[in-house]
């Protein structure tokens, strides 16, 4: 199948996974990634080994798609871009869309200077896998020489002078003999629920502990940088939710909070942990014995807290129904880590006003018996896209679509 | 000849994979146990021969080339394939002991429940006369997700059809799984009633005349409850079928804890096995839900496939015996986490079986087995360059790390990348995996002026071949021993263990290690000391 061509839009762990099963056949892939840096949210996840035993969260299986990813010469990969006009004639036609590209990829030697010496914190972002590459990227809506021209100074400073402040924008028009749309999921926003993040420097998303660990391997109070004593895990934010018509599961959340509680008392062991949840929902092939011995570890509380407050050294006041009293407890907390669920992908709608698709009634992709891709469409969709998926799940949906895609291929050149 | 996939199972995975393989004109060979199978092909027919009370005898040769030997009636069955799926159904196992309870005419497992509410007529079915309904589920052991959208599904129709009163006892309601919690709503408009328990658990007591009572204390308003269905429906435990559990012996692959067919090791998903060119998908690898299966199925076709692209090129870069020197002890054939040691008039590598994972060379005791680039003598040569480095006045250790190349050396990488400082003695020797490392790499390092060895592998449960890890300690383990017994400290030499995406723990992990050889000063065993 040496040449066809997919248009893939979206380069997590879908995205990825679907590009190396697709190139392995022969068959070749425009990668297009609208951030600066390809993997998607799992990229950016901690190993949550603990004694030295794999408790096969999945995450390192998003690094070695990415290697493979980057290795391949058949994929071709369009980082901060987007795909803006898709017409069908036959074939798809696609204009692709780049934002300027301020640091060149093949002068850059991720020495790090530009990082280091911005002045803007957030000006400069940075990758989480060293196969993000460059390691580093210019954060439009931060730096000051693209606000008033006031900076400059990585430019300057820059040892390879791979950075250019003024590039334009570019664009691009592709032909595809078929679309995979992996656009991925919104980590849930818990602005709007009363637990007063953003506004409280210590309540965190468990997203926030994922990246805080891989990047640090400990956690600590935002406010203060000091370890926190007692911390809050609160499951389904954003889930099972019927308040904000989510009736779903968002599966990955009760293993990611429970692992990473783990993961925390072996390495500071004088934390206190307590979670606080509806159900505990089976995750890895070994749950029932993990779910026995996180229980000696962990103080489980089967309940979804009201409020939280802030009180005096930005502690956290969190009230509760108990479950053995029936009163209402108050408790006091560190730190307090909000377990977000998967929602529907910001670009879904736009995305699928492009393909003149319908989007479910939950605002995620039609997927099993109303897939995306009608029969014939050429139109095929993979991951968190169509609902709530763990990393596992995500690269099996992968492999799916690739398999739809071979057998559309073939469907269509008889 | 067209090379052939065969596929052991008769259930729907079975019957999705056959019809995706075919669609593609792929040549297939069914084998089930089953005296009949009721699969028929929409198009292609030719290219599918269906062997019905079949059961594999012995598999020989490796991908590309499994020479199958299956009996049915005494008689020999031989074939030929290229690749070998499995995708057997799993089996149940009805759960009343575990709530004391004994089948009866009104206490019936979820399957036998499913199968009642199959059967359209209804006539004969127990749950016309009945009154009220309890399903028992996760209430000893957890449940599952799977078991959970039956109870769910069932639970739906006797509320609707039957008019019912359902009640679902329960400890975590498992919900993980597309569109349960949506599902779980509308059951609750139907009328079931959940009655979740968390500290407590319900009194399940059997009559004499084989009715059941429960009573718990219901944990939201604290009021006590006697419950008598007519009938009872108690969950099950999924395992792998008794043949799935065979077949994975007869063909060498490595299984869960729980006996399915496939070990729980990351770098087996989605449908892949020890062995390149046997997968397993469907229930045989795991609790599966219909659609799970049905991915599964894709995957498998999809692998299948795909594979003869991977065929045609010999790899030349693998592990090679040498016939002097080999005196058949086995050990490799033992330890081939990939079974790609055949045994013919000699002991040979299949090269397109082998991942170049370097155990056998490690382990043979004769030295008999070359792997290009991970000799001992060429991994020393790599040290050379490290080594030069060392003329300085304050100490700078010399610290040889050898590191798996699928999870070490990327977080080593990752670590400089996130601009965390290394120690400046640190040499970093890339294999493919920890499991290739052999007294002889170890003692090399301390002989090229070593001050310390590291070696990093992937965390217990994560290593792409099994158990490579694992030897890899045990080596470190009895190398420690020697030294305790020559008067060396043991410390100069450490195994840890990392994943590719820990480059903080990299960093950290090294410089302890650094931290503490500085301690210890140089080593004795330094030729220019
Ligand atoms: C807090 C948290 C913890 C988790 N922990 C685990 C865990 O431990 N184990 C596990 O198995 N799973 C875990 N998950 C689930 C895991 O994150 C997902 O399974 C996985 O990230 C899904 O990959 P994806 O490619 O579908 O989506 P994403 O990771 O969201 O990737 C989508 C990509 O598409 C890009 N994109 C979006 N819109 C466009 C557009 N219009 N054009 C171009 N590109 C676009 C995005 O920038 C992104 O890179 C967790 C999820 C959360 C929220
Ligand atoms: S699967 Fe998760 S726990 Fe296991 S090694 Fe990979 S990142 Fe670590
Ligand atoms: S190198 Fe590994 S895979 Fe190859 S034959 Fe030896 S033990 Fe088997």
């Amino acid at each position: 199948m040496g040449n066809k061509n997919v248009l893939i839009i979206g380069g997590g762990t879908a995205g990825l996974s679907a590009a190396v099963e697709l190139v392995n056949l022969d068959i070749h892939v425009d990668l297009v990634e609208k951030s600066d840096f390809l993997g998607g949210h799992a990229i950016g996840y901690t190993c949550k080994a603990t004694r030295n035993t794999c408790v096969k969260c999945g995450a390192c299986m998003v690094e070695e798609k990415l290697k493979d990813t980057i290795l391949h010469p058949k994929i071709k990969i369009w980082t901060g871009s987007r795909v803006q006009e898709v017409s069908k004639n036959g074939r798809f036609t696609a204009k692709i869309h780049c934002k300027p590209k301020y640091i060149d990829p093949h002068k850059c030697t991720n020495c790090r200077i530009c990082f280091d010496k911005c002045p803007v914190d957030g000006a400069i972002l940075h990758g989480f896998s060293k196969n993000n590459i460059p390691f580093y990227a210019i954060n439009e809506e931060l730096c000051l020489y693209l606000k008033d021209k006031s900076c400059g100074l990585c430019r300057d400073e820059c040892p390879e002078t791979a950075i250019n402040l003024d590039p334009k924008a570019t664009e691009y028009i592709k032909e595809a003999d078929a679309v995979l749309v992996a656009a991925g999921f919104h980590p849930f926003n818990p602005e709007d629920k009363p637990y007063g993040y953003h506004r409280f420097q210590n309540v965190i998303t468990s997203l926030d502990l994922e990246r805080m660990l891989k990047q640090v391997g400990r956690v600590k109070r935002p406010s203060d940088a000091t370890i926190p004593e007692r911390i809050a895990f609160i499951q389904c934010v954003g889930s099972r939710d019927s308040k904000l018509n989510h009736l779903w599961c968002s599966k990955v959340c009760c293993g990611s909070a429970l692992r990473m509680a783990r993961l925390l008392k072996e390495r500071q062991p004088d934390i206190d942990i307590s979670f606080f949840y509806i159900d505990v929902q089976t995750f890895g092939k070994d749950f029932e014995q993990f779910y026995k011995d996180v229980q000696e570890e962990v103080r489980m509380i089967r309940a979804i807290p009201g409020d939280i407050y802030e009180t005096d050294r930005q502690k956290l006041k969190i009230n509760f129904l108990d479950n053995n009293t029936h009163e209402t407890l108050e408790e006091i907390f560190d730190l307090v880590v909000l377990s977000i669920g998967i929602t529907p992908g910001k670009d879904n709608g736009e995305i699928a006003e492009l393909l003149h698709l319908k989007l479910a009634d939950s605002g995620f992709f039609k997927s099993g018996a109303e897939e995306a891709s009608a029969p014939n469409t050429g139109i095929f969709s993979a991951g968190t896209i169509s609902g709530a998926m763990s990393i596992p799940e995500t690269i099996a949906s992968a492999g799916k679509a690739a398999r739809q895609i071979v057998k559309y291929f073939r469907a269509n050149d008889s | 000849m067209k090379d052939k996939t065969l596929i052991f199972g008769n259930g729907p995975c079975a019957h999705y994979i056959a019809e995706d393989l075919l669609s593609t004109g792929e040549d297939i060979v069914i084998a089930t146990t089953d005296k009949t199978c009721d699969f028929s092909p929409s198009e292609h027919s030719e290219s599918i021969e269906i062997l019905t009370d079949t059961r594999l005898v012995s598999c020989r040769g490796s991908v590309g080339d499994f020479r199958i030997l299956a009996a049915r009636n005494n008689k020999e069955i031989k074939r030929t394939v290229a690749g070998v799926i499995v995708a057997e159904e799993d089996q149940r196992k009805s759960n009343f002991s575990l709530y004391g309870l004994k089948a009866s005419s009104c206490v019936i497992t979820l399957s036998q429940a499913k199968e009642l509410l199959l059967d359209s007529s209804h006539k004969q079915s127990i749950f016309l006369k009945a009154k009220k309904v309890v399903f028992l589920t996760g209430l000893v052991k957890e449940s599952h997700p799977a078991i959970a959208e039956e109870i769910m599904h069932s639970a739906l129709r006797l509320q609707s059809d039957f008019n019912l009163q359902t009640y679902i006892l329960t400890a975590n309601l498992k919900v993980a799984a597309d569109g349960l919690e949506a599902l779980c709503r509308e059951t609750k408009e139907a009328g079931a009633v959940y009655i979740k328990f968390t500290d407590t658990r319900p009194e399940i007591h059997s009559k004499s005349n084989d009715s059941v009572q429960i009573e718990f204390v219901d944990e939201i308003t604290l009021k006590k409850f006697r419950l008598t269905p007519d009938i009872t429906v108690v969950d099950e435990t999924i395992v792998p079928s008794d043949y799935a559990v065979d077949l994975a012996k007869l063909l060498s692959i490595n299984t869960d804890p729980d006996g399915f067919v496939q070990a729980d090791n990351v770098h087996r998903f989605t449908v892949f096995t020890n062995r390149k060119g046997i997968m397993v998908a469907g229930p045989s690898r795991s609790i599966q839900t219909y659609s799970d299966q049905i991915t599964d199925a894709a995957n498998a076709a999809l692998v299948s496939a795909g594979r003869m692209a991977g065929l045609q090129i010999v790899p030349e870069d693998r592990a090679e015996i040498d016939k002097g020197l080999c005196i058949r002890c086995l050990t490799c054939y033992r330890l081939c986490p990939y079974r790609a040691i055949m045994l013919n008039t000699r002991v040979v590598v299949e090269p397109h079986a082998c991942e170049r994972c370097g155990i056998c060379a490690a382990q043979c005791p004769r030295g008999a087995i070359h792997i290009k680039d991970l000799e001992p003598e060429s991994i020393s040569n790599e040290m050379a360059t490290g080594e030069r480095l060392q003329e300085e006045d304050t100490f700078m250790p010399f610290l040889v790390a050898f590191c798996c190349s699928r999870s070490a050396i990327q977080s080593g990488e990752l670590s400089l990348r996130m601009g965390h400082k290394l120690p400046p003695g640190l040499k970093v020797i890339e294999v493919p995996c920890s499991g290739s490392i052999s007294f002889d790499h170890i003692y090399g390092a301390f002989e090229r002026n070593a001050d310390g060895v590291m070696v990093l592998t992937c965390h217990e449960g994560n290593c792409h071949s099994e158990q490579g890890n694992i030897y890899a300690k045990q080596t470190v383990a009895q190398i420690m021993d020697m030294f305790l017994q020559i008067g060396f400290e043991k410390e100069r030499l450490a195994v840890q263990t990392l994943a590719s995406n820990m480059g903080t723990e990299f960093a950290e992990m090294v410089n302890r290690f650094e931290a503490n050889i500085i301690e210890l000063g140089p080593s004795r065993l330094k030729k220019n000391q």
